[in-house]
Parts: C-alpha cells; structure tokens; sequence
C-alpha cells in the first residue's frame, strides 16, 4: 500500500517537556489507524503539530512525499488533511446547514465573489444537502448548531471535517462524552470513511480502539512505544506496563 | 421545498412587507427637506445618517467579522481632512475627485495598519486599534501647518454637488447635502447588505463564530479579517468625506478617543449583526446628544445611564427589542 503521510522524527518541546518525542509515524491512503496511550501521553499534541495548530519544534512532516512541516493549517486543509476536536468546535450561531456549507465552499472556493449571493455557488449547496441526507440531519439543517443535542453536536463535528474532502482525517476522540448507542453509531460511520480515506484516530474508548483499527501506534511520555495490529498490540509487554504498571 | 439549490433561512429577495418600509423610509427622509423646511432637523438628520453610515461601517466589523475596533471614528477624519485639503489646495470644483482620493488614501494608511492588526486576536487587536487612532489623533492635532491644528481645517470651499447629472446645488446648502448624504448613505447600505449575503460574507462570519474552526475549514483567516478591516474602514471613509461636506470644518476632536467610544456605543445602542441597527443606534445616540445638551453640558451623564439599561435589559440593543418584547407578552 501507498504511503500517505508520514512523519520523521517528529518533536515539540515545551520548555524542558519532550511532549512529542522522535515520532516517526505514518499511514497509508486508506485504513485505520490509532493512537492510544496514557493520559498526557502527547497524543492530542501529535495531531495539533501534524494539522499545523501548533509549530514543529524539530523533525519533518511529508504528505505524499512532500514537505509539509509547519505550513499554515488553511493550506494544510485545503491539501487535505482535516481534523475534528476534542471539544466540540462547530460555528454555534449558524445554521447546521451553514456550517457543513462554509466548510464545502471554503475548499471549493468562491469565497471572494463579494457581490453575488450565496446562491450562486449552486455546486456547493447541492454537495451541502447531499451530504445533509446522507447523514441524516435533513431535519436539523435550518437550526442554529447551539441548540443541537450534544451527540448531534458530535456528529456535526465529524462532518464538518469531512466536508472538505479530505484525504486524511484526524479524530481526536470523536465519541468522548457519547452515549453507548450513539458510540457505536459514529464507529460504524468510522470504519466505512476507513476504507476511503486514511483516518487517524484518537481515542480512550478501548473495545471500540481494538475493534475498528487496522494498525495501532501508542504513545507514552512523547515517545512510540509499540505499533501494530490489535494483536500485536494487546498481546506487547511494554504496552500493557505502559498502562498498568510494571509488575514487582 | 427542499430542492437542492435552496438555503434554509434564507429568502431570496425582499418580501413585500420589508419593500414597502424601505420605499417609506426612504421616501419620508427625501421627502422631509421638501415638506418640513425646519433646517435644523435636516441638518440633524443629515448628522445622523453619516453617523449612520461610520456606525455600520464598524458594525462590519464587530457584528459580522468579530473584531472591535475602538476608534473607527479615525478613518472618518483621515477621509475627511483629505478631502477637504484636496477641496482647498487642489482643485475647489472637483467634489467627487476629491472624494475618490479620500477614500483611496484612508485605505492605503488603513492596509498596513490592518495587516499588523490582524497578526493578534481579540483584546490584543481592539488595543491596537486604540493605539492607532490615538497615534492618526495626535498626528492631525499636532500637524498645524497642514491640518490647522486645534484650530481645524479652515477655509472649505463649497462646491456644487452633481449627482446622476443633476446638480443638487453648492454643499452649504443643507437640503443638497442632506439629499447627496441621503442616496449616498442609502446606496452604501444596500451594497454592504449584499456583501454581507454574499460567499464573502459568509466567511466573515464563519471568522466571527469561531477562528480556529474557520481556519480548519481551510479559510486564511487573517486575509479574510484583513479584507473585512478594509471594508470597514472604505465605508468609514465615505462617511468622512460626506461628514466634511455637511460640516464644512473638521477638527481633532473628531478623530479623539472619546468620539470612537460614541460610535462603539451607537453600534450597541441599535444592536449589533443587523446594519440597519447602526443607523437607528446612530440616531438615538445623536438625538439624545443634541436635545440633552441643550438642557445641560454633562449630557454625557445620561447618555451612560441609557447605556448601563440597555447593557442591563436589552443586550442586543434595538434590533432585539421585537424578540424581546414577543417573550415578555409570552411571560
């Protein structure tokens, strides 16, 4: 398989705190990964470098073979690599409509037209309402994002993201908070994404970690500690030390 | 109704209702010069629409792009006192020249001013533009060989006004004034009103909900508040060269600290995120001003009462009034 992205030696000091250490990591163009570890771990930090929240201290980031270390996130999106957040980051007065809109029109572009209506890009609305019903939110579309329950919330999240076509999608813990109905809800929606695009995933929630991924990358104190497959993952010694301390 | 090329919440073109209050708004201010003759009020109401005008130009800015600017009065006075130099030294007949090259040169000192303002957020950015202001304030004040200094800017010529090929008149006639400032003001709102509807629009507030999420979309934020700045601060230029027309005078006072609060409180006073709010927001603040102040000089007092009530009772300001008033018949 085709290497999508990857990272070499990736580090982000803060102050005398290694939070990303010597990561080399990557994915291909289609399949799951995921990232476990303890709390504090630097998995959150890892996807703010790789989406450009925050600057690389040393190492380099290629997407398809380029250098993309330390671009500006907008350019970053627009490449695609898109993100969601750990707490929900949605434009809360805006229609749920208007929110996975924007987010089509800013990649598809049209956002220096100054005197013509939104109506005139009609490309954009119609990919908005396609995917409006494609993730069953038809009925919500006209309400402002604030006043959605908090799964939908979740979910909208989720789509925003997606939105903007991207090639590979980082989620940092997309089902924290979820109930364990909508859990297995936004899982399923995971998987199938998984085998359009790369998907990295950020999550706590072990069965559902050790029952979608295809490979798993954990993290301890900024540093890889062990990759591989479920199996693999669950079976390594120093993964389960990581996590439940070394036996006397 | 739910073909694909429709947006929820959005109506294309105007209902017939908002068309018929529009025509009698604007066909009572046009008509008022003609029926009333009382030329205090026309001058009043000339007052209020430029003020208007500035009030919107900043509510681009704070209602639809998220960013506060304190002294957004400064880029009426840079207009201003560009026009009439030009009106003074250059050339005495050439109104709209000079209003041209008010608004291009207000925009070139407000391009670099936005481009450092945009590279911080939130307080950071409202305190440069304070600092700014002070900074164009001062300048004007202290410059006396060109801007007349405490004195102001002297001297203004009075040229005739042509609009659409029709001559209104010389600008010391306050009915020409009133009804050059009443299609100017009007046709700036109805611009500013498409923009905002527009793709363009759109992405400013998008920057106004949520910056970070903005940029994980894939906007360029700061290109986007820079062009929003820009915008603002063209609208307030217009509104400057209207203002020196109407007055016939500038002075620094125009330009301080104090007279940016006004406009800031003209925004919130009408609401914010409506741009027909400004103008009503504009209005109330210049008539309690003007009728106040006749009864005592520390007018400015209940003008701050007005303001802790609205902040108290009525948050959104004006364009909030009919929600508010539809919940309390609820109870």
């Amino acid at each position: 398989m085709e290497e999508l992205l990857c990272t070499e030696n990736l580090c982000r000091r803060f102050g005398g705190v290694m939070a990303t250490n010597r990561v080399c990591f990557s994915v291909n163009k289609h399949g799951l990964t995921s990232i476990i570890g303890p709390n504090g771990a630097g998995k959150t930090t890892f996807i703010n470098i790789v989406t450009g929240k925050i600057p690389v201290s040393s190492g380099k980031i290629l997407f398809k073979g380029q250098d993309i270390t330390n671009k500006p996130t907008h350019e970053l999106v627009k490449m695609g690599i898109c993100r969601t957040f750990q707490i929900n980051s949605i434009f809360e007065n805006l229609s749920v409509f208007e929110n996975l809109r924007i987010a089509r029109q800013a990649k598809s572009g049209g956002s220096l037209r100054i005197f013509s209506s939104k109506q005139s890009l009609k490309a954009v609305t119609e990919k908005t309402w396609a995917m409006i019903e494609r993730l069953g939110l038809k009925e919500l579309a006209a309400r402002p994002a604030k006043n959605l329950a908090y799964g939908d919330q979740r979910v909208l999240e989720v789509a925003i993201a997606m939105a903007g076509d991207p090639k590979i999608l980082f989620l940092d813990e997309p089902t924290a908070g979820m109930s364990p109905a909508e859990t297995r809800h936004i899982s399923k929606l995971i998987k199938e994404l998984a085998s359009e695009i790369s998907v990295v995933l950020v999550e706590h929630d072990m069965d559902m970690v050790m029952s979608i991924s295809d490979k798993i990358t954990v993290l301890q104190y900024g540093c890889t500690i062990a990759e591989g497959t479920p199996e693999e993952i669950q079976n390594n010694q120093q993964v389960r030390e990581a996590y439940l301390g070394k036996e006397e | 109704m739910n073909n694909t090329t429709t947006i929820p919440g959005i109506t294309k073109g105007f209902p017939p209702l908002k068309i018929l209050i529009i025509v009698l708004i604007l066909g009572g201010l046009g008509l008022f010069p003609f029926i009333s003759g009382n030329r205090f009020y026309i001058s009043l109401i000339n007052e209020m629409m430029i003020y208007g005008l500035l009030a919107m130009s900043l509510d681009v800015l704070l209602g639809y792009t998220g960013s506060l600017s304190f002294m957004h009065n400064a880029y009426l006075g840079i207009s201003a006192y560009v026009v009439g130099l030009f009106l003074i030294h250059i050339s005495p007949t050439s109104l709209w020249l000079a209003c041209f090259a008010g608004i291009i040169f207000t925009s070139l000192v407000a391009l670099p001013v936005g481009w450092v303002q945009v590279r911080t957020g939130g307080l950071a950015f409202a305190l440069l533009t304070m600092a700014f202001g002070m900074m164009f304030h001062t300048i004007v004040w202290k410059w006396y060989g060109v801007t007349g200094g405490d004195d102001g800017l002297m001297g203004m010529p009075n040229p005739d006004i042509h609009l659409f090929g029709w001559n209104l008149g010389s600008s010391g006639d306050p009915v020409a004034i009133y009804l050059f400032t009443l299609v100017i003001a009007a046709i700036c709102f109805f611009l500013t009103r498409r923009i905002i509807n527009s793709p363009f629009g759109a992405v400013l507030e998008a920057i106004r909900e949520n910056e970070d999420r903005a940029s994980f979309v894939g906007i360029n934020v700061r290109r986007y508040k820079l062009l929003g700045w820009m915008l603002a601060c063209m609208l307030a230029s217009i509104a400057g060269a209207l203002f020196i027309l109407y007055k016939g005078y500038i002075g620094p006072s125009t330009m301080s600290a104090f007279a940016g609060a006004g406009v800031l409180m003209m925004v919130l006073l009408g609401g914010m995120g409506s741009l027909w709010g400004a103008f009503v927001g504009a209005a109330i603040f210049i008539y309690i001003q003007d009728y106040i102040s006749t009864m005592t000089e520390h007018w400015e007092i209940f003008l701050g009462l007005v303001v802790i009530f609205l902040v108290l009772f009525l948050p959104t300001g004006f364009v909030g009034l009919g929600d508010h008033l539809k919940r309390f018949r609820k109870g």
